[in-house]
């Protein structure tokens, strides 16, 4: 037989096959927690999430984390193997920033697909708020930036996004209240969540006075930091039965990458970060043979409430400039449109990265997500970027396995 | 220089490869690096160009004229050092060479900037070692 190399429809066909699934989640307190460090959120964070699925700490046979914030380690996921005491046959530390939590999902499913392991743990946990010292803040600010090239004019991490949110609104006309009302809209969801870190009521006023960081962007456009921890399992179908999993399942019904830039002075234009979103996008709804009008749940990545707009328009949710009336029209909430984080997101639950995108993601599938559940629960999409909308990554869950 | 006045803003370290940049900067030149094999302008400077060429790298003049591509005003730094100074443009100018740069936009007030406004360059003799290009209306 003559060798192929793999295509979008042999994605589809070891997805129909492996029936990859998310099984088990877990999500620690999420705030102000000074009293634990970030290893201590990464274990109680993994034993909710295999606690959850009903499963002893020696089913698990596969570890995928990320990296901290805090603690500085050379090989996160062996340094965590060994402070919680796992022997995996597979590991890997991914670190792409905020696309991290997403491509988790699909890295356990290609080590599975690939006969590496069978039941990966994906676990991301840290002390942000509490423990990262004001060097570790001005590294962290250093790092999102050209350190020569950038650094010394002063962009903050803010000022980036700002940069990206300053010309969409020049080339679309978009307004500062329509990006407030990003805002707002997780702000209502939080409220729902009963671990959120900010549940008071937020108006769009509220938004647009608070104080100015990086023009066009104010205190409440921006995301905010947290301590705690989450977690989720990546199995197959078949590998659930046999480990007695009840929970209902998340199947994955497709993934995809797209790269933009790593640093703002090399980003030609925005249509480079919406192709990147798009091609993150596409690979998964052609591997899942679907498209954005068969999605009824949305995990945007909202470190910045641009972000929401700009993903939410590359993805082909509704066309290039919309998104801001879009949102100011309401259209994101829960039993509207199309729900957008109903969980609170960054903007108001808690800053992990897309942890707890895909953990919400896979509570609704399952019908579990309480007074925020929302209607058809069928399929969600998960999205999320690294750097300065640089790194994107998609993932789609649907509630049946792909047919 | 006294203590007092000293610069404790974040400085660029230089590598090899962009050391004639920094260079030329001392000397109140713009230099950007170009493909040998195209003639393209390219930035930030690498080893190489980053087009498919992946050619050696010479150095160009700039004619220091750009627009501002896009900007934002920062009303807080990422350092200390940037208290009590007051909101600062960081902005993203292309220049007629078709590269785009990150820069401050100075001798002006900060909410007279705008997108599409012609900018020259000026430079900020910041330290003895480090002179920074950053960017002005044009008269």
């Amino acid at each position: 037989m003559a060798s192929t190399i793999p295509g979008i429809k042999d994605a589809r066909e070891i997805l129909k096959k492996n029936k990859i699934v998310v099984a088990g989640i877990g999500e620690t307190e999420q705030g102000k927690i000074p009293n634990k460090s970030s290893f201590q959120f990464l274990s109680e964070a993994s034993k909710l999430a295999i606690e959850d699925a009903g499963l002893k700490k020696t089913d698990v046979d596969g570890l995928v984390t990320a990296f901290s914030l805090v603690e500085h380690t050379f090989m996160h996921c062996t340094t965590f193997a060994d402070y919680f005491g796992l022997n995996p046959k597979f590991f890997s530390s991914i670190a792409i920033g905020g696309a991290t939590a997403v491509w988790m999902v699909a890295e356990a499913a290609m080590a599975i697909a690939s006969g590496q392991a069978e039941t990966v743990l994906c676990v991301r946990g840290d002390n942000t708020l509490s423990g990262i010292s004001s060097s570790g803040m001005m590294a962290l600010i250093r790092e999102m930036c050209h350190a020569e090239f950038e650094y010394p004019y002063g962009l903050t991490t803010p000022g980036g996004y700002a940069l990206a949110a300053q010309r969409y609104m020049h080339e679309y006309g978009a307004t500062s209240e329509q990006l407030a009302s990003v805002a707002v809209t997780m702000r209502k969801h939080a409220a729902m969540k009963d671990n959120a870190m900010n549940k008071d009521p937020l108006s769009i006023d509220d938004v647009l006075n608070s104080r100015i960081i990086a023009e066009p962007l104010h205190k409440y456009d921006c995301s905010i930091i947290s301590d705690g921890g989450a977690a989720f399992i990546v199995t197959t179908e078949q590998k659930a039965k046999e480990l007695g999993i009840e929970k209902p399942l998340a199947y994955l019904w497709g993934m995809g990458q797209g790269y933009s830039h790593q640093y703002m002075t090399t980003l030609q234009d925005l249509n480079q970060i919406y192709s990147a979103i798009e091609r993150s996008g596409k690979r998964a709804f052609d591997t899942a043979g679907i498209g954005p009008k068969d999605v009824n749940l949305a995990y945007l990545y909202d470190c910045f409430t641009i972000t929401v707009l700009l993903e939410l328009e590359g993805l082909g949710f509704v066309e290039k400039g919309e998104a801001g009336p879009y949102a100011l029209e309401g259209r994101m909430e829960i039993g509207k449109d199309l729900p957008i984080n109903t969980h609170g997101g960054l903007l108001s639950q808690a800053h992990l990265g897309a942890m707890h995108h895909v953990i919400e993601a896979t509570r609704q599938l399952r019908g579990e997500a309480g007074p925020r559940q929302a209607d058809n629960a069928e399929v969600a999409l998960v999205h999320g970027n690294g750097g300065i909308v640089s790194a994107h990554s998609t993932i789609l869950l649907g509630k049946q396995a792909l047919s | 220089m006294s203590e007092e006045n000293k610069y404790n803003k974040p400085l660029p370290e230089f590598r090899p490869e962009t050391k004639p940049f920094w260079d030329a900067c001392k000397n109140h030149e713009l230099l950007l690096p170009k493909s040998k094999e195209t003639n393209e302008f390219f930035f930030y400077p690498r080893a190489l160009s980053p087009g498919d060429d992946m050619a050696e790298v010479e150095w160009g003049k700039a004619s220091g004229k750009a627009k501002v591509w896009t900007y934002s005003i920062h009303h807080m730094g990422p350092t200390k050092a940037y208290k009590g100074d007051g909101p600062y443009v960081v902005a993203l100018v292309e220049t007629e060479e078709g590269v785009k740069m990150m820069t401050n936009i100075v001798d002006c007030d900060p909410n007279d900037v705008h997108v599409g406004m012609d900018v020259e360059v000026v430079f900020d003799d910041v330290t003895e070692e480090v002179t920074l290009p950053k960017f002005k209306p044009t008269a």
